[in-house]
């Protein structure tokens, strides 16, 4: 399972850094080059909206598996450590099950109607299309393509889910859970290291 | 008890707004007319107008007043964006209110399950720009000018002359002040109700395109009506049509007086000018739209016909 | 129901984000159509597919490249030239460069973080309180977001239409300013600390000069960044992207700190971070969605407009509001529930957009410093190590000290709406 953990939080982690690198590197040629040109690409603003879309997912994922989502602590704070873990526990199965749901409705969703074309991405993505005679690269055109991310996004959630819950039982099997960190504890020794939001 | 949700992106304020002044006036007459209560959702409370096409269909919204999102669902639609078709706006209704309005709403209807009830008006679109006054497409050679992102536009102003750079609506304003473009294209209402007229010297009455709203609902919603009910829908859609048409029609018309009063120099362009810019707009984008069209590319020769027709 | 499933489960330690869905999930799967468990989905689709969100992420990277690029100590060095050589001059200096940090990030976790780690040792060693160090640079930490560029002004800008970014960021130059003042006369009044050499430690050998000359770096990032949205050249969106490139010259070239090995974990970080809050974004939209669908804002706006009878009623109503909830409700996380709603309120009592919005954002950011739920607080307390029972007792007055300035705030809207209408917007 620990090969596994690790392996999903690298392949999120990758996922997460390359969009990021690819919003950032797009914005700002096209802001240059509208600029410098006054020229825009018609695809510079969809494309790094909906590749963020993908990144949200990523990082949704691999935020969860490093207990960074923000949650109120003021009740679980109060409960014994070993309370605590198990209640968390029982979290990580409802997260596993709200993962589920989103992937299966999103799933609905971008099949209900994602032939429809995406206004900015559909002339680059046929034109690229033709030029390399691969006709499902229309698709980076299509909404589908993007409203997927919150299938895909779901599933990853259930799969961070069900490796914290295996995480958390293992630990809590080890006589070490007594000194646990809470998850204020976990805010603060992130914020130790790391900027964040606010 | 029936309650028809009625969601559009414009203000809710009918004196200012077209599609607002629609919804209130479809209010007032389905709620005097019948047991039926209208609640109205404007300003893109429920969404922007992909969304709000999207939800009719799903019926989560009963009514919705959209302009450009038609033509990304019906294709057919988009042969109504053709620049320099319709001489004036009376022809536009004439069309679009007789035989050819009434096969594009059934073949749309077919398409999407969007019942098209009446159509109302957005208005022309005019070009504008800070550089110098442009009488003929001569003039537009080499000015930039911002466009929304949509091949149409882009190959307008390119048939024209002119540099299209697609640019946000929300970042025009900033574009315009700082000359990353020279000017834009907008309908007059839109261009005074934004200030846009204090950003940019020169205005072109060309009219190049035809902004036409769609009011409409899903069928699967209408045929849930009584008879009576559909009665007072329909009814009520026709005059709320009018009604968003009447107000477009006494904005714009303000509108022009409102930006002359104000400093920008605006011309009306003779009728072998406007010839001149039909033919250098029309091939190029009638070209590209019936590679895009497919098989629906009929659709651009109907249309000629119905405007002849209307013409004659 | 579907409220309850929101209560128990953030009670619980569910993350907030998952609690919201978790509750659409239930309301759309149990309710008649045309309510579909799709919907959810599509409407979390809608929330984050806008172009303008996507300054949050950028100016993440920006703040964490900057942090990493040791920026922070030439503000700092900066600082104690200007006002290090005052009676509390430490805790002066602290205060000031919370000020230009705020210019460099939006966020107030940042700024905690990094200058707390230089200053509450540094503090204690010159004969301050720790507590008091380590509250001192939490509560001057709140600038942060008020001083542009700023995370929460962004997203308040997305909430509600008709205020623009370019606008709110100058409004709150002016009470970034106010605090910073307040927090100064305080310290001033307060403080009975001789702190004598106060430069001598944080200079690192350098002179006046160098540390001066040092400071131009970090300065220009905001004269550049903001000043780029102003002229109207670029959308805060580009002007974040820009004030990335502007960090990454700075971490890799300028002060060579940053490695190019360095910039996949620190860009995916910044995905991360970010994938936090547009979580709950995602969520909140979805949520607002189906209750502007049921109308239920209209409802709660003409409630108050028949219960509150005056601007300065609804004004002391909002404000008692917001900082209970600040007590209790991350900042960003309560402006998306409450701001869709009070907005039109607001406007309709005809206070002005932007004022109303800076307040608010002021407002909730007094939340982070106020337990149970007070962000910098915890960063403080990390780093400070004196336990919260008495951080909590050393920050009441710095939170008087905010409470103060918020009431001025509130009701001398000039503060606020000089600059933007000065400038022009
Ligand atoms: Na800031
Ligand atoms: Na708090």
């Amino acid at each position: 399972m620990s090969t596994l953990s690790f392996l999903v939080r690298r392949i999120l982690a990758i996922g997460c850094g390359l969009i990021m690198a690819a919003i950032t590197g797009i914005i700002l040629v096209n802001a240059l080059r509208r600029y410098t040109f006054g020229l825009s690409l018609t695809w510079g603003e969809e494309l790094p909206v909906y590749l963020s879309i993908y990144g949200v997912m990523f990082g949704v994922a691999l935020s969860y598996l490093q207990d960074r989502h923000m949650r109120f602590t003021i009740v679980t704070d109060f409960l014994s450590p070993a309370l605590r873990e198990r209640l968390f526990l029982a979290m990580d199965v409802v997260t596993a099950v709200c993962g589920g749901l989103l992937c299966w409705s999103g799933w609905l969703f971008a099949m209900r109607r994602g032939t429809i074309e995406a206004s900015g991405l559909i002339g680059a993505a046929n034109s690229l299309a033709e030029s390399t005679g691969l006709a499902w690269l229309v698709w980076i055109g299509r909404m589908g393509t993007w409203q997927f991310a919150l299938c895909v996004g779901g599933a990853l959630l259930l799969l961070a889910a069900a490796i914290r819950f295996s995480e958390r039982l293992r630990d809590l099997r080890n006589p070490i859970h007594e000194t646990a960190p809470t998850a204020s504890d976990t805010v603060r020794m992130r914020a130790r290291g790391q900027a964040s939001l606010d | 008890e029936v309650t028809l949700r009625f969601a559009h992106v414009d203000p809710d304020d009918w004196q200012s707004s077209k599609k607002g002044a629609a919804a209130q006036m479809f209010k007032q007459i389905v709620e005097g007319q019948s047991d039926m209560t209208v609640e109205i959702f404007p300003a893109g409370a429920l969404g922007n107008e992909d969304e709000i096409v999207s939800q009719v269909q799903e019926g989560l919204v009963q009514v919705g007043m959209v302009s450009g999102a038609m033509s990304k669902v019906c294709k057919p639609a988009a042969v109504l964006d053709i620049p320099y078709t319709f001489a004036d706006a009376t022809v536009a209704w004439e069309v679009l209110d007789g035989p050819f309005g009434a096969e594009l709403a059934e073949a749309c209807e077919a398409k999407t399950g969007l019942k098209t009830l009446a159509y109302g008006e957005t208005g022309f679109r005019n070009f504008t720009n800070g550089t110098r006054p442009i009488r003929t497409p001569e003039d537009m050679a080499g000015l930039k000018f911002r466009v929304q992102p949509i091949p149409l536009y882009l190959e307008l102003v390119k048939g024209l002359g002119g540099e299209p750079t697609p640019i946000a609506w929300t970042e025009l304003p900033n574009a315009l002040a700082t000359g990353v473009v020279d000017g834009q294209e907008n309908p007059v209402g839109v261009i005074y109700n934004n200030g846009l007229h204090k950003l940019q010297k020169y205005m072109t009455l060309d009219g190049h395109v035809y902004g036409v709203d769609f009011l409409v609902m899903s069928t699967e919603t209408f045929d849930m009506l009584s008879p009576e009910q559909q009665a007072v829908v329909t009814r009520a859609a026709v005059v709320a049509g009018n009604f968003g048409r009447s107000i477009q029609q006494w904005n714009t018309a303000g509108g022009i007086s409102a930006v002359q009063e104000e400093g920008m120099e605006v011309y009306v362009p003779t009728a072998e000018e406007l010839a001149q810019f039909r033919e250098a707009a029309q091939p190029a984008v009638k070209e590209w739209l019936a590679g895009d069209l497919g098989a629906d590319a009929e659709w651009i020769e109907k249309l000629d016909a119905a405007v002849a027709d209307a013409t004659d | 129901m579907s409220f309850a499933i929101v209560l128990v489960g953030t009670l619980a330690g569910l993350p907030i984000a998952f609690a919201i869905i978790a509750a659409l999930m239930y309301f759309m799967i149990t309710g008649d159509a045309p309510y579909h468990p799709r919907l959810v989905p599509s409407e979390m689709f809608k929330a984050l597919g806008s172009f303008p969100l996507l300054a949050i992420p950028l100016f993440v990277l920006a703040g964490e490249l900057m942090n990493e690029s040791g920026i922070t100590s030439r503000i700092i060095r900066f600082c104690a030239v200007l006002v290090g050589r005052l009676r509390a001059g430490l805790a002066l200096v602290n205060i000031w460069a919370s000020v230009i940090f705020a210019g460099l990030s939006g966020s107030a976790i940042a700024d905690t973080s990094a200058i707390g780690r230089v200053f509450i040792p540094e503090m204690e060693k010159h004969g301050y309180d720790r507590a008091f160090a380590a509250a001192l640079t939490a509560a001057s930490s709140v600038i942060g977001p008020i001083i542009p560029p700023s995370i929460p002004v962004i997203i308040y800008a997305l909430i509600v239409s008709g205020v623009s970014v370019p606008a709110l960021f100058m409004a709150g130059v002016g009470p970034g300013l106010l605090l910073a003042v307040f927090l100064s006369i305080f310290v001033l009044t307060t403080v009975r600390v001789s702190d004598p050499e106060p430069g001598v430690d944080i200079m690192d050998g350098q002179s006046s000069a160098q540390a001066l000359l040092g400071g131009i770096v970090p300065l220009l990032m905001p004269v550049f960044v903001v000043g780029a949205i102003l002229a109207g050249v670029v959308t805060p969106t580009e002007a974040a992207a820009l004030a990335v490139g502007y960090a990454l010259v700075v971490g890799l070239v300028v002060y060579r700190k940053l490695g190019v090995h360095n910039l996949p974990r620190i860009f995916a970080n910044a995905m991360v971070d970010s994938s936090i809050i547009l979580i709950i974004m995602a969520a909140v939209g979805a949520a607002n969605w189906v209750l502007t669908y049921n109308r239920v804002p209209n409802m709660l706006t003409d409630w108050v407009l028949a219960n509150v009878d005056s601007k300065t009623a609804f004004l002391i109503a909002q404000m008692i509001l917001f900082l209970v909830v600040g007590l209790f409700l991350e900042g960003i996380a309560a402006m998306l529930v409450l701001v869709p709603i009070l907005h039109p309120i607001a406007v309709a009592f005809g206070v002005d957009p932007t004022h109303f919005g800076i307040i608010v954002i002021f407002n909730l950011m007094i939340g982070l410093i106020t337990p149970p739920l007070g962000l910098c607080l915890f960063v403080a307390e990390g780093v400070a190590n004196v336990g919260m029972t008495r951080l909590v007792r050393a920050i009441i007055p710095f939170f008087v000290v905010e409470l103060l300035v918020l009431v001025i705030l509130t009701f001398v809207p000039a503060f606020s709406t000089w600059l933007p209408r000065a400038l022009g917007f």
